[in-house]
């Protein structure tokens, strides 16, 4: 017997905003957060922009040890995560602590300090700070979180990159499924840094101007950065606690195209197969599904195959199902994109409203959904499903549904 | 409506051997595979020793098209796919595609691909970055590599967690398996000894000699050990269900029982010092404490570990603890995230053979640490079951149990 599993927690640090409030109403606002790049110096790149998130006021959150210690990363993960646990009311006395678990996913990391170690190494400028290197592992911020909280339930870090915080979300819950725990955080960080943006930029997946997801005249993706952070609890542990319930995660897919190191299989066959898989793991037929949170790159391709992947899973209807690509104002937050943009399809299902696909303006033949254009919506939503598709072809797919009492 | 899961090939690119019977003959033998590093430059370093693999010619296990788009580790862990896959008898075309998958477990994936792209940044500036180097960069490329390569459509993860990285891919392949998500999956881990990683994991003093006096090695629960060496490898094992694999007629090395997750939280680069959460780990992963014969340990020679995963053996089994043999494999094949994958398929091959291999280095046995480790010799002895710890600094501890395989015995 599956075990019931409700998000009961939510946080974000992203571009739009540093909390899940001001982060939501930027969304439905359609507000766009791409600016210069101040984290590093832009001026050798052939593009300057970046979902970059400002105004975070970090004194207010860690003392000055703290941040010396602590990687960009590490912080936007402990931000997101603190509004989490006290939005999830959860507390010293509310737990076993040995039952609640986290599961992060990782993008780069705090490679942002190590790249600042190697950097003075390399080139002889000055004695680097061995410090930097705390940072080295992916697991750093998975371990910040749980030892902050004292938490000793069981512990990971997904390393797939663009859909590592999606698919930790997924282990998560797995983790509560095989009686490991009761609470999971998890969801994920991630923080601008030169060798992603570079990477990214060398690969010529870059737009130079914004995240234009599905439009014709989309040339990439905008790297964002952020965290987004979910509790996810057992049902009844949730209800004897007597804690709101954000809504329902139903379940899962993940697999793997197995056709390219960096592009996606063309004809959205991987991106079908991972949504059947995620749907028959929910037990959720296509026609309950209301909305669909893209992964919406904006590169040429992606946005092809996702398009013609959603084609596949639900025929005609496909076209009656609001498509939101939240890259478009947040960017591309590698690592933490899973966590925020789940973040989003939780909200939209506890509110009703379908955030936009920004900077849309001219249809792309090839993409021929309902994105959501410019406008949030307003809709009854039972069913949201969350896209993220990884460099390699590897794919996840969440479900989440309007928590109900009875099912 | 569980599935039983067992381990039906194995596959270990190791610095002791490559394929299972090398590996084996050499893991008995207590063959070390640490030797002074080679191929880059330690004089600045403290510690000169590394488990290193040797010169592998990788075009026996890859195709020639897809051999030029890996880097090294990506080729390490694509050969020991392919040697698990030649093990266990699967004829890949024969199988549904989507119900195979790969979950794997790595440090960073390819640390010195990264280093070379960070570097290429450094001297040619951002235009000059080296696109083709980005995309085997991502940890996750060498898993996706093996998708490639053999047309694995179903599950594919890659975990990167520090030492607990490819015990959590097991856990992972064993729980899908478990509720019939996949039939076959490829599970294990890998990483590679690179210059930067060792640079990092000297400038954070995690390597023998450390800040201690002393000689450099690898000697898990001596009263003298003194930190680690670094190693390198992989090592996969295919994993399936029971009734799949009676299908086909494989052959079964061992069964997979169950896995126990737990945390501590003692500081960032800190071990389970009093042993708790490996206590919680071991007592969740085995339902049957009694009958467990055999823990391949965590212990990488560094004070803490060793210390803290004694003490957890003994808070959990007690007056048992004194009859159980215990064993390092880490002592031969040096400390390494993904090092979880060749030492579950040591310990399969423990269970299918009825022998323990032994733990060498070790000298002057921790008063702390009175456990019956297998010294010297290998120990021949009937194993009902055994658990596998992996614990990484931080706090993430997993044990994994395996039992060997009975028809007919249920898995309750």
């Amino acid at each position: 017997m599956k075990k019931r599993v409700v998000v009961t927690g939510l946080g974000v640090v992203s571009a739009v905003g540093n909390s899940l409030p001001e982060f939501w109403n930027s969304l439905i606002e359609g507000r766009d957060g791409t600016k210069e790049i101040t984290v590093f110096d832009p001026s050798a790149y052939r593009t300057k922009i970046a979902a970059e998130v400002i105004h975070l006021d970090t004194e207010a959150h860690f003392s000055k040890k703290e941040i010396r210690r602590l990687s960009r990363c590490d912080q936007f993960g402990l931000i997101a995560f603190r509004e989490a646990w006290k939005s999830a009311r959860l507390n010293q006395n509310s737990h076993d602590n040995e039952r609640v678990g986290v599961v992060l996913g990782a993008g780069s990391g705090g490679i942002l300090s190590v790249e600042k170690y190697f950097r003075d190494y390399y080139q002889g400028a000055k004695k680097s700070s061995p410090s930097l290197l705390i940072s080295y592992s992916l697991a750093t911020t998975t371990d910040h979180i749980a030892i902050e909280s004292g938490l000793k339930g069981p512990r990971t870090t997904t390393a797939t990159v663009c859909s590592s915080s999606s698919a930790s979300i997924g282990v998560a819950y797995d983790m509560i499924q095989m009686g490991l725990a009761d609470v999971m955080v998890t969801g994920g960080s991630d923080s601008l840094c030169e060798v992603s943006y570079s990477g990214f930029s060398s690969l010529r997946l870059v737009d130079p101007e914004n995240c234009k997801p599905f439009d014709k005249r989309r040339q990439g993706l905008v790297i964002g950065e952020g965290a987004g952070i979910l509790i996810i609890e057992e049902l009844e542990h949730a209800l004897k606690r007597g804690v709101p319930v954000h809504a329902e995660f139903l379940g899962y897919g993940i697999c793997a195209d197995a056709y390219h190191l960096t592009a996606p299989e063309p004809n959205g066959e991987g991106v079908e197969r991972v949504i059947r898989i995620a749907l028959s793991h929910a037990g959720v037929s296509p026609e309950e599904v209301d909305t669909i949170n893209a992964h919406g790159t904006a590169t040429p391709f992606n946005d092809i195959a996702e398009t013609r992947g959603i084609k596949r899973v639900f025929g005609e209807r496909a076209k009656a199902i609001p498509i939101s690509g939240i890259k478009s104002m947040v960017g591309h937050c590698l690592g933490s994109a899973g966590g925020i943009e789940a973040a989003a399809a939780v909200m939209t299902l506890e509110t009703g409203i379908i955030p936009p696909t920004i900077h849309y303006e001219v249809p792309d033949p090839l993409c021929d959904l309902n994105y959501t254009p410019n406008q949030s919506i307003k809709k009854n939503v039972r069913v949201a499903l969350s896209n993220s598709f990884a460099f390699g072809g590897n794919n996840v797919c969440l479900v989440f549904g309007k928590y109900l009492n009875c099912k | 409506m569980n599935h039983r899961v067992v381990i039906t090939g194995l596959g270990m690119v190791s610095s002791i051997g490559v394929g299972r019977e090398a590996f084996w003959e050499n893991c008995l033998r207590g063959v070390s595979g640490i030797k002074p590093i080679q191929g880059f430059d330690v004089s600045s370093y403290r510690s000169r020793l590394g488990a290193q693999l040797p010169e592998i010619d990788f075009k026996a296990f890859i195709k020639p098209a897809n051999l030029r788009r890996m880097d090294r580790i990506g080729k390490v862990v694509v050969s020991a796919v392919r040697l698990a896959i030649d093990d266990s008898g699967l004829n890949l075309k024969e199988e549904d595609s989507g119900r195979m998958g790969i979950s794997i477990g790595t440090g960073l994936g390819s640390s010195d691909t990264v280093d070379q792209f960070f570097r290429s940044l450094l001297k040619e500036g951002p235009l000059g970055a080296a696109p083709l180097l980005f995309q085997t960069a991502v940890p996750n490329a060498i898993t996706s590599h093996c998708a490639i390569e053999y047309g694995i459509k179903g599950v594919n993860i890659t975990f990167s967690h520090k030492e607990s990285s490819t015990e959590m891919a097991m856990t992972f392949a064993y729980h899908l398996l478990k509720e019939g998500r996949a039939e076959v999956l490829f599970a294990g881990g890998g990483d590679e000894l690179s210059e930067p990683l060792y640079h990092v994991y000297s400038m954070l003093r995690a390597l023998s000699p450390g800040r201690g006096k002393g000689t450099e090695g690898m000697r898990p629960f001596d009263q003298d050990r003194n930190g680690m060496v670094l190693g390198e490898g992989s090592g996969i094992l295919v994993l399936e269900t029971l009734e799949h694999a009676n299908k086909r007629g494989a052959k079964v090395y061992a069964e997979m029982a169950g896995a126990g997750l737990s945390g501590s939280t003692d500081g960032l680069l800190r071990y389970d010092l009093k042993g708790d959460s490996i206590a919680r780990s071991m007592t969740l992963a085995a339902n049957d404490l009694q009958t467990v014969d055999y823990i391949s340990a965590a212990a990488n020679s560094t004070p803490d570990l060793d210390g803290g995963e004694a003490r957890a053996i003994k808070k959990v089994f007690g007056k048992q603890a004194k009859e159980l043999s215990i064993s390092s494999l880490k002592s031969m094949l040096g400390e390494f995230d993904g090092s979880g994958g060749i030492r579950a398929c040591g310990l399969a091959l423990s269970l299918f053979h009825g022998i323990i291999p032994p733990t060498i280095g070790t000298e002057h046995l921790d008063p702390r640490c009175d456990l019956n480790l297998v010294l010297g010799q290998p120990k021949k002895k009937e194993i009902r079951s055994a658990l596998l710890n992996g614990c990484s600094n931080g706090g993430s501890n997993i044990s994994l149990w395996f039992k060997t395989y009975r028809e007919g015995n249920t898995n309750k």
